[in-house]
């Protein structure tokens, strides 16, 4: 038995988590793999904007966008609340209210990562070396905090909405990974073009941690299909969408009136098996792309209902405005 | 170890821990031992880490200010206050019987009033009390308990005597700190646990679960307990968190929950509305439902009160217990303990001036400079002076508020609380304290195994409350060698 307040926050905590680490990954390969352009080549820092989806905001508040803009927008910028900064703290306030449901040591690590990134945002900001170390601690600290989820927790429902939290913001965030890729306009030459191509999908399997695991289960080169057929399909990859999908499904299952939501999610998984990835082109995977985090916000959406405001089904007649009123307050 | 001499030196008020030549008393001397195998330096850095600790277990309180709402580190000094077993076996009992008699007297305030017509208690007070709750009148609540959860504040005097400042029997708070001193102590200090005979503290959330569970209306039933809330801005919310996590209990706010026309109380759970037995509440009256009370409240729950006085839910503590947690009340408590259970009080009352009697008013006036003059019905230290460190301007503006509204001032001598050696940049300073430890009744009553001690981390400073810098300490109740 959960409070449905309480759910709701597990499951942001969850989503908060899941996203600083990768927001945290994808710089730290991006910079990577700029050490290995070509000369001469440049680099579209506002497209680390464009994939968190979050350009508007940014091109309000800086007016350039280079490598240090764009570092304090995605780490330390408070006003921007998918920053890593950001999530921990809002993450950490959800603990707060959280720490009678999570093991008690979960709040301490909780704590102790966002202390640890406030305290050092501005060096990460500062330089690429210390910047590689603090992102790098950043995901360590939140491994530490998962393998606490795993190894401390009762499965319970508080379990699988922590779950459910981390893989719907996994799937999106892979998504819009791969969505980069019909955002990046490339030169015309064509072997300058194809060696940019493939290190440019290398950087995306690598902010995945899937690089390793690309070349073991598919091939040693890089090609755009199979990558995408390996971001969005495998089911062995743990940030593949259908892997993701797949987790979210089984959660449902042990949860309590599911029904519709596993249906939701099988015939997503279902969709995605189905959908050709040869011979998308930019535009092509764009469109698909958007097609697909549309439906994760359903399915995102019908979890809202079924769980967060399922209490509004049992009121009594009598009370049925003040919970109306209540809702429409928050 | 090195011991502040020259505050020592022109110190006159008791110390806990050492005596007048300096020498630790009885119960301290292994902890004294303790601290003098240290190295050098070894107690700076074990002040660090408990810094680190306090930090990274995130015991924080809040703080209101212009600034917006900070989270502040709980001050924690790493000397802690220490008292023989068999004394505080004593105050235990005394805190027991307060606690049984301030019951008998709410309930009969809200029923018979015999203790009025008696004329032991005068009916004005009663009628000047911002804290009796029209609404209640005519409930017995189970076992007749109106105050489950009391925080008494008790101080010593510089002659050694220990009295009641204040019943706290709202919502009193502090226990959580006393709990996790404790923890952050053994983290920092495990040595001294092996060398000392320190009796344990940590049996009091099992103590409070119990007796709320015992307020169950659905007996031989695992009660659903929630622990309300006004939410994460409120300065104790670290508290409501912890003890509902302690206790396995729901930790709710006034908008989790509904009470139907079948004036049961309901939380809203992933899978509906599921019913609530017992509610241990953290929000005044004021707030708890805005159908009877402030209508305005947004915290509380609208129908607690329906659900209450049908016996549909337990609440703790019950709704107008704080009539008795009056200042002017307080003046009354040792008749009260005569008047109903036929005994001498065990702990000594503070002597206090009532101002609604013309000529103890008369004595306040005229006393200003000596006295201490609290308001009937603030807590936390707020709307106070203290006499002798007043200014005239502020001694008249209390002489105005006294003369117009008399009922609601009382005064009392300024103790010259004791004091404990606290670590003040590296030396051990005399800081002044008080302690609070916390007393639970329903079918039985239990008193916390020492308590909190708060301490006013500034020189020559008196006021302890959290808000308004003070700090905490662990305390000790230790076996008295034989």
């Amino acid at each position: 038995m959960m409070l449905a307040r309480v759910a709701e926050n597990l499951y942001w905590m969850a989503r908060n988590l899941e996203r600083a680490e990768n927001t945290a990954r994808l710089i730290n390969s991006t910079t990577h793999v700029l050490l290995d352009l070509p000369h001469g080549a440049t680099f579209g820092w506002a497209n680390l904007a464009e994939i968190a989806g979050l350009d508007d905001l940014f091109a309000k508040t800086y007016p350039e966008a280079n490598e240090e803009s764009i570092m304090r927008f995605l780490i330390e910028d408070e006003a921007n609340p998918s920053s890593i900064f950001a999530c921990v703290k809002y993450a950490r306030e959800n603990t707060r209210t959280l720490r009678e449901v999570l093991p008690a040591e979960m709040w301490e690590r909780i704590n102790s990562l966002y202390l640890y990134v406030r305290q050092n945002a501005p060096a990460a900001c500062r330089n690429r070396r210390e910047r590689y170390m603090v992102l790098n601690e950043v995901i360590q600290q939140r491994h530490a905090i998962v393998g606490l989820f795993s190894g401390s927790m009762p499965h319970d429902d508080a379990y699988q909405l922590i779950k459910l939290g981390r893989n719907i913001e996994r799937a999106d965030m892979t998504t819009r990974i791969l969505d980069l890729h019909s955002a990046i306009s490339f030169p015309e030459d064509s072997v300058v073009r194809e060696a940019l191509v493939e290190r440019i999908w290398m950087s995306t399997l690598e902010s995945l941690s899937a690089y390793q695991t690309y070349r073991r289960l598919v091939a040693m080169h890089v090609r755009s299909n199979d990558a995408i057929r390996f971001l969005l399909q495998d089911m062995r990859f743990p940030r593949s969408v259908s892997h993701c999908l797949n987790e979210m499904e089984t959660c449902f299952r042990l949860m309590p009136k599911s029904q519709q939501l596993q249906q939701l999610t099988a015939l997503l998984r279902l969709k995605i098996a189905q959908h050709p990835t040869a011979d998308l082109d930019a535009v092509a995977l764009h469109e698909y792309i958007d097609l697909l985090q549309l439906q994760l916000g359903e399915i995102h959406d019908a979890l809202l209902q079924n769980y967060f405001h399922a209490w509004r089904d049992g009121i009594p007649p009598s009370v049925q405005t003040q919970g109306d009123f209540e809702f429409a307050q928050q | 170890m090195e011991l502040a001499r020259d505050e020592y030196a022109t110190h006159t008020a008791h110390d806990e821990l050492l005596d007048r030549a300096l020498q630790p008393r009885a119960a301290a001397q292994p902890l004294f031992d303790y601290l003098n195998s240290l190295n050098d330096g070894e107690l700076a850095k074990r002040q660090q880490a408990v810094d680190a600790t306090i930090m990274a277990m995130g015991i924080t309180f809040t703080v209101y200010s212009e600034a917006g709402n900070i989270d502040r580190v709980w001050p924690f000094d790493p000397i802690p206050r220490v008292m023989g077993r068999k004394e505080w076996e004593s105050i235990q009992a005394g805190l027991k019987q307060r606690l049984r008699a301030l019951n008998l007297f709410i309930n009969d305030l809200y029923n018979e009033q015999r203790i009025i017509k008696d004329g032991v208690f005068p009916a004005e007070v009663l009628e000047g009390s911002g804290n009796f709750r029209p609404q209640c009148v005519g409930i017995t609540p189970r076992f007749g308990v109106w105050a489950h959860i009391c925080g008494t504040d008790l101080v010593r005097d510089k002659d050694g005597t220990v009295y009641v400042l204040e019943d706290n029997l709202r919502v009193p708070s502090g226990v959580s700190y006393m709990l996790e001193n404790r923890q952050v102590m053994k983290r920092i200090f495990p040595e001294v646990f092996r060398t000392t005979n320190i009796l344990p503290v940590d049996d009091y959330p099992m103590q409070l679960y119990q007796m709320l569970a015992s307020l169950s209306p659905r007996e031989g039933e695992q009660p659903v307990i929630v622990v309300l809330t006004p939410g994460i801005y409120n300065s104790a919310y670290f508290e409501h968190s912890y003890l509902a996590q302690q206790m396995g209990a729901y930790l709710v706010e006034g908008s989790d929950m509904v009470v139907g026309a079948d004036d049961i109380v309901y939380m809203k759970t992933i899978t509906g509305l599921q019913r609530v037995d017992v509610i241990y509440r953290r929000i005044d009256d004021a707030f708890l439902d805005p159908e009877v009370f402030n209508p305005d409240s947004v915290l509380g729950t609208p129908g607690l009160m329906r659900a209450w006085r049908k016996g549909n839910v337990g609440i703790a503590n019950a709704p107008g217990a704080g009539v008795a947690d009056d200042k002017v009340v307080y003046a009354f408590v040792p008749e009260i303990i005569r008047y109903y259970l036929n005994e001498e009080p065990i702990l000594a009352n503070v002597p206090s001036y009532l101002c609604m009697i013309e000529e103890q008013r008369d004595y306040v006036l005229a006393n200003l400079d000596k006295l201490v003059v609290k308001p009937a019905n603030e807590s936390g230290g707020y709307g106070m002076l203290i006499g002798p460190r007043a200014t005239p301007e502020e001694r008249d503006k209390f002489a105005k508020l006294i003369r117009n509204d008399p009922r609601n001032y009382m005064a009392q001598p300024t103790l010259e609380i004791s004091t404990a050696p606290t670590l003040v940049d590296g030396i051990l300073a005399p800081r002044h304290l008080d302690l609070r430890p916390f007393v639970l009744q329903s079918d039985q009553l239990y008193a916390t195994t020492g308590g909190l001690t708060r301490v006013a981390m500034r020189k020559g400073s008196l006021v302890v409350n959290s808000s308004q810098g003070g700090g905490s300490k662990d305390t000790w109740i230790v076996e008295d060698a034989a």
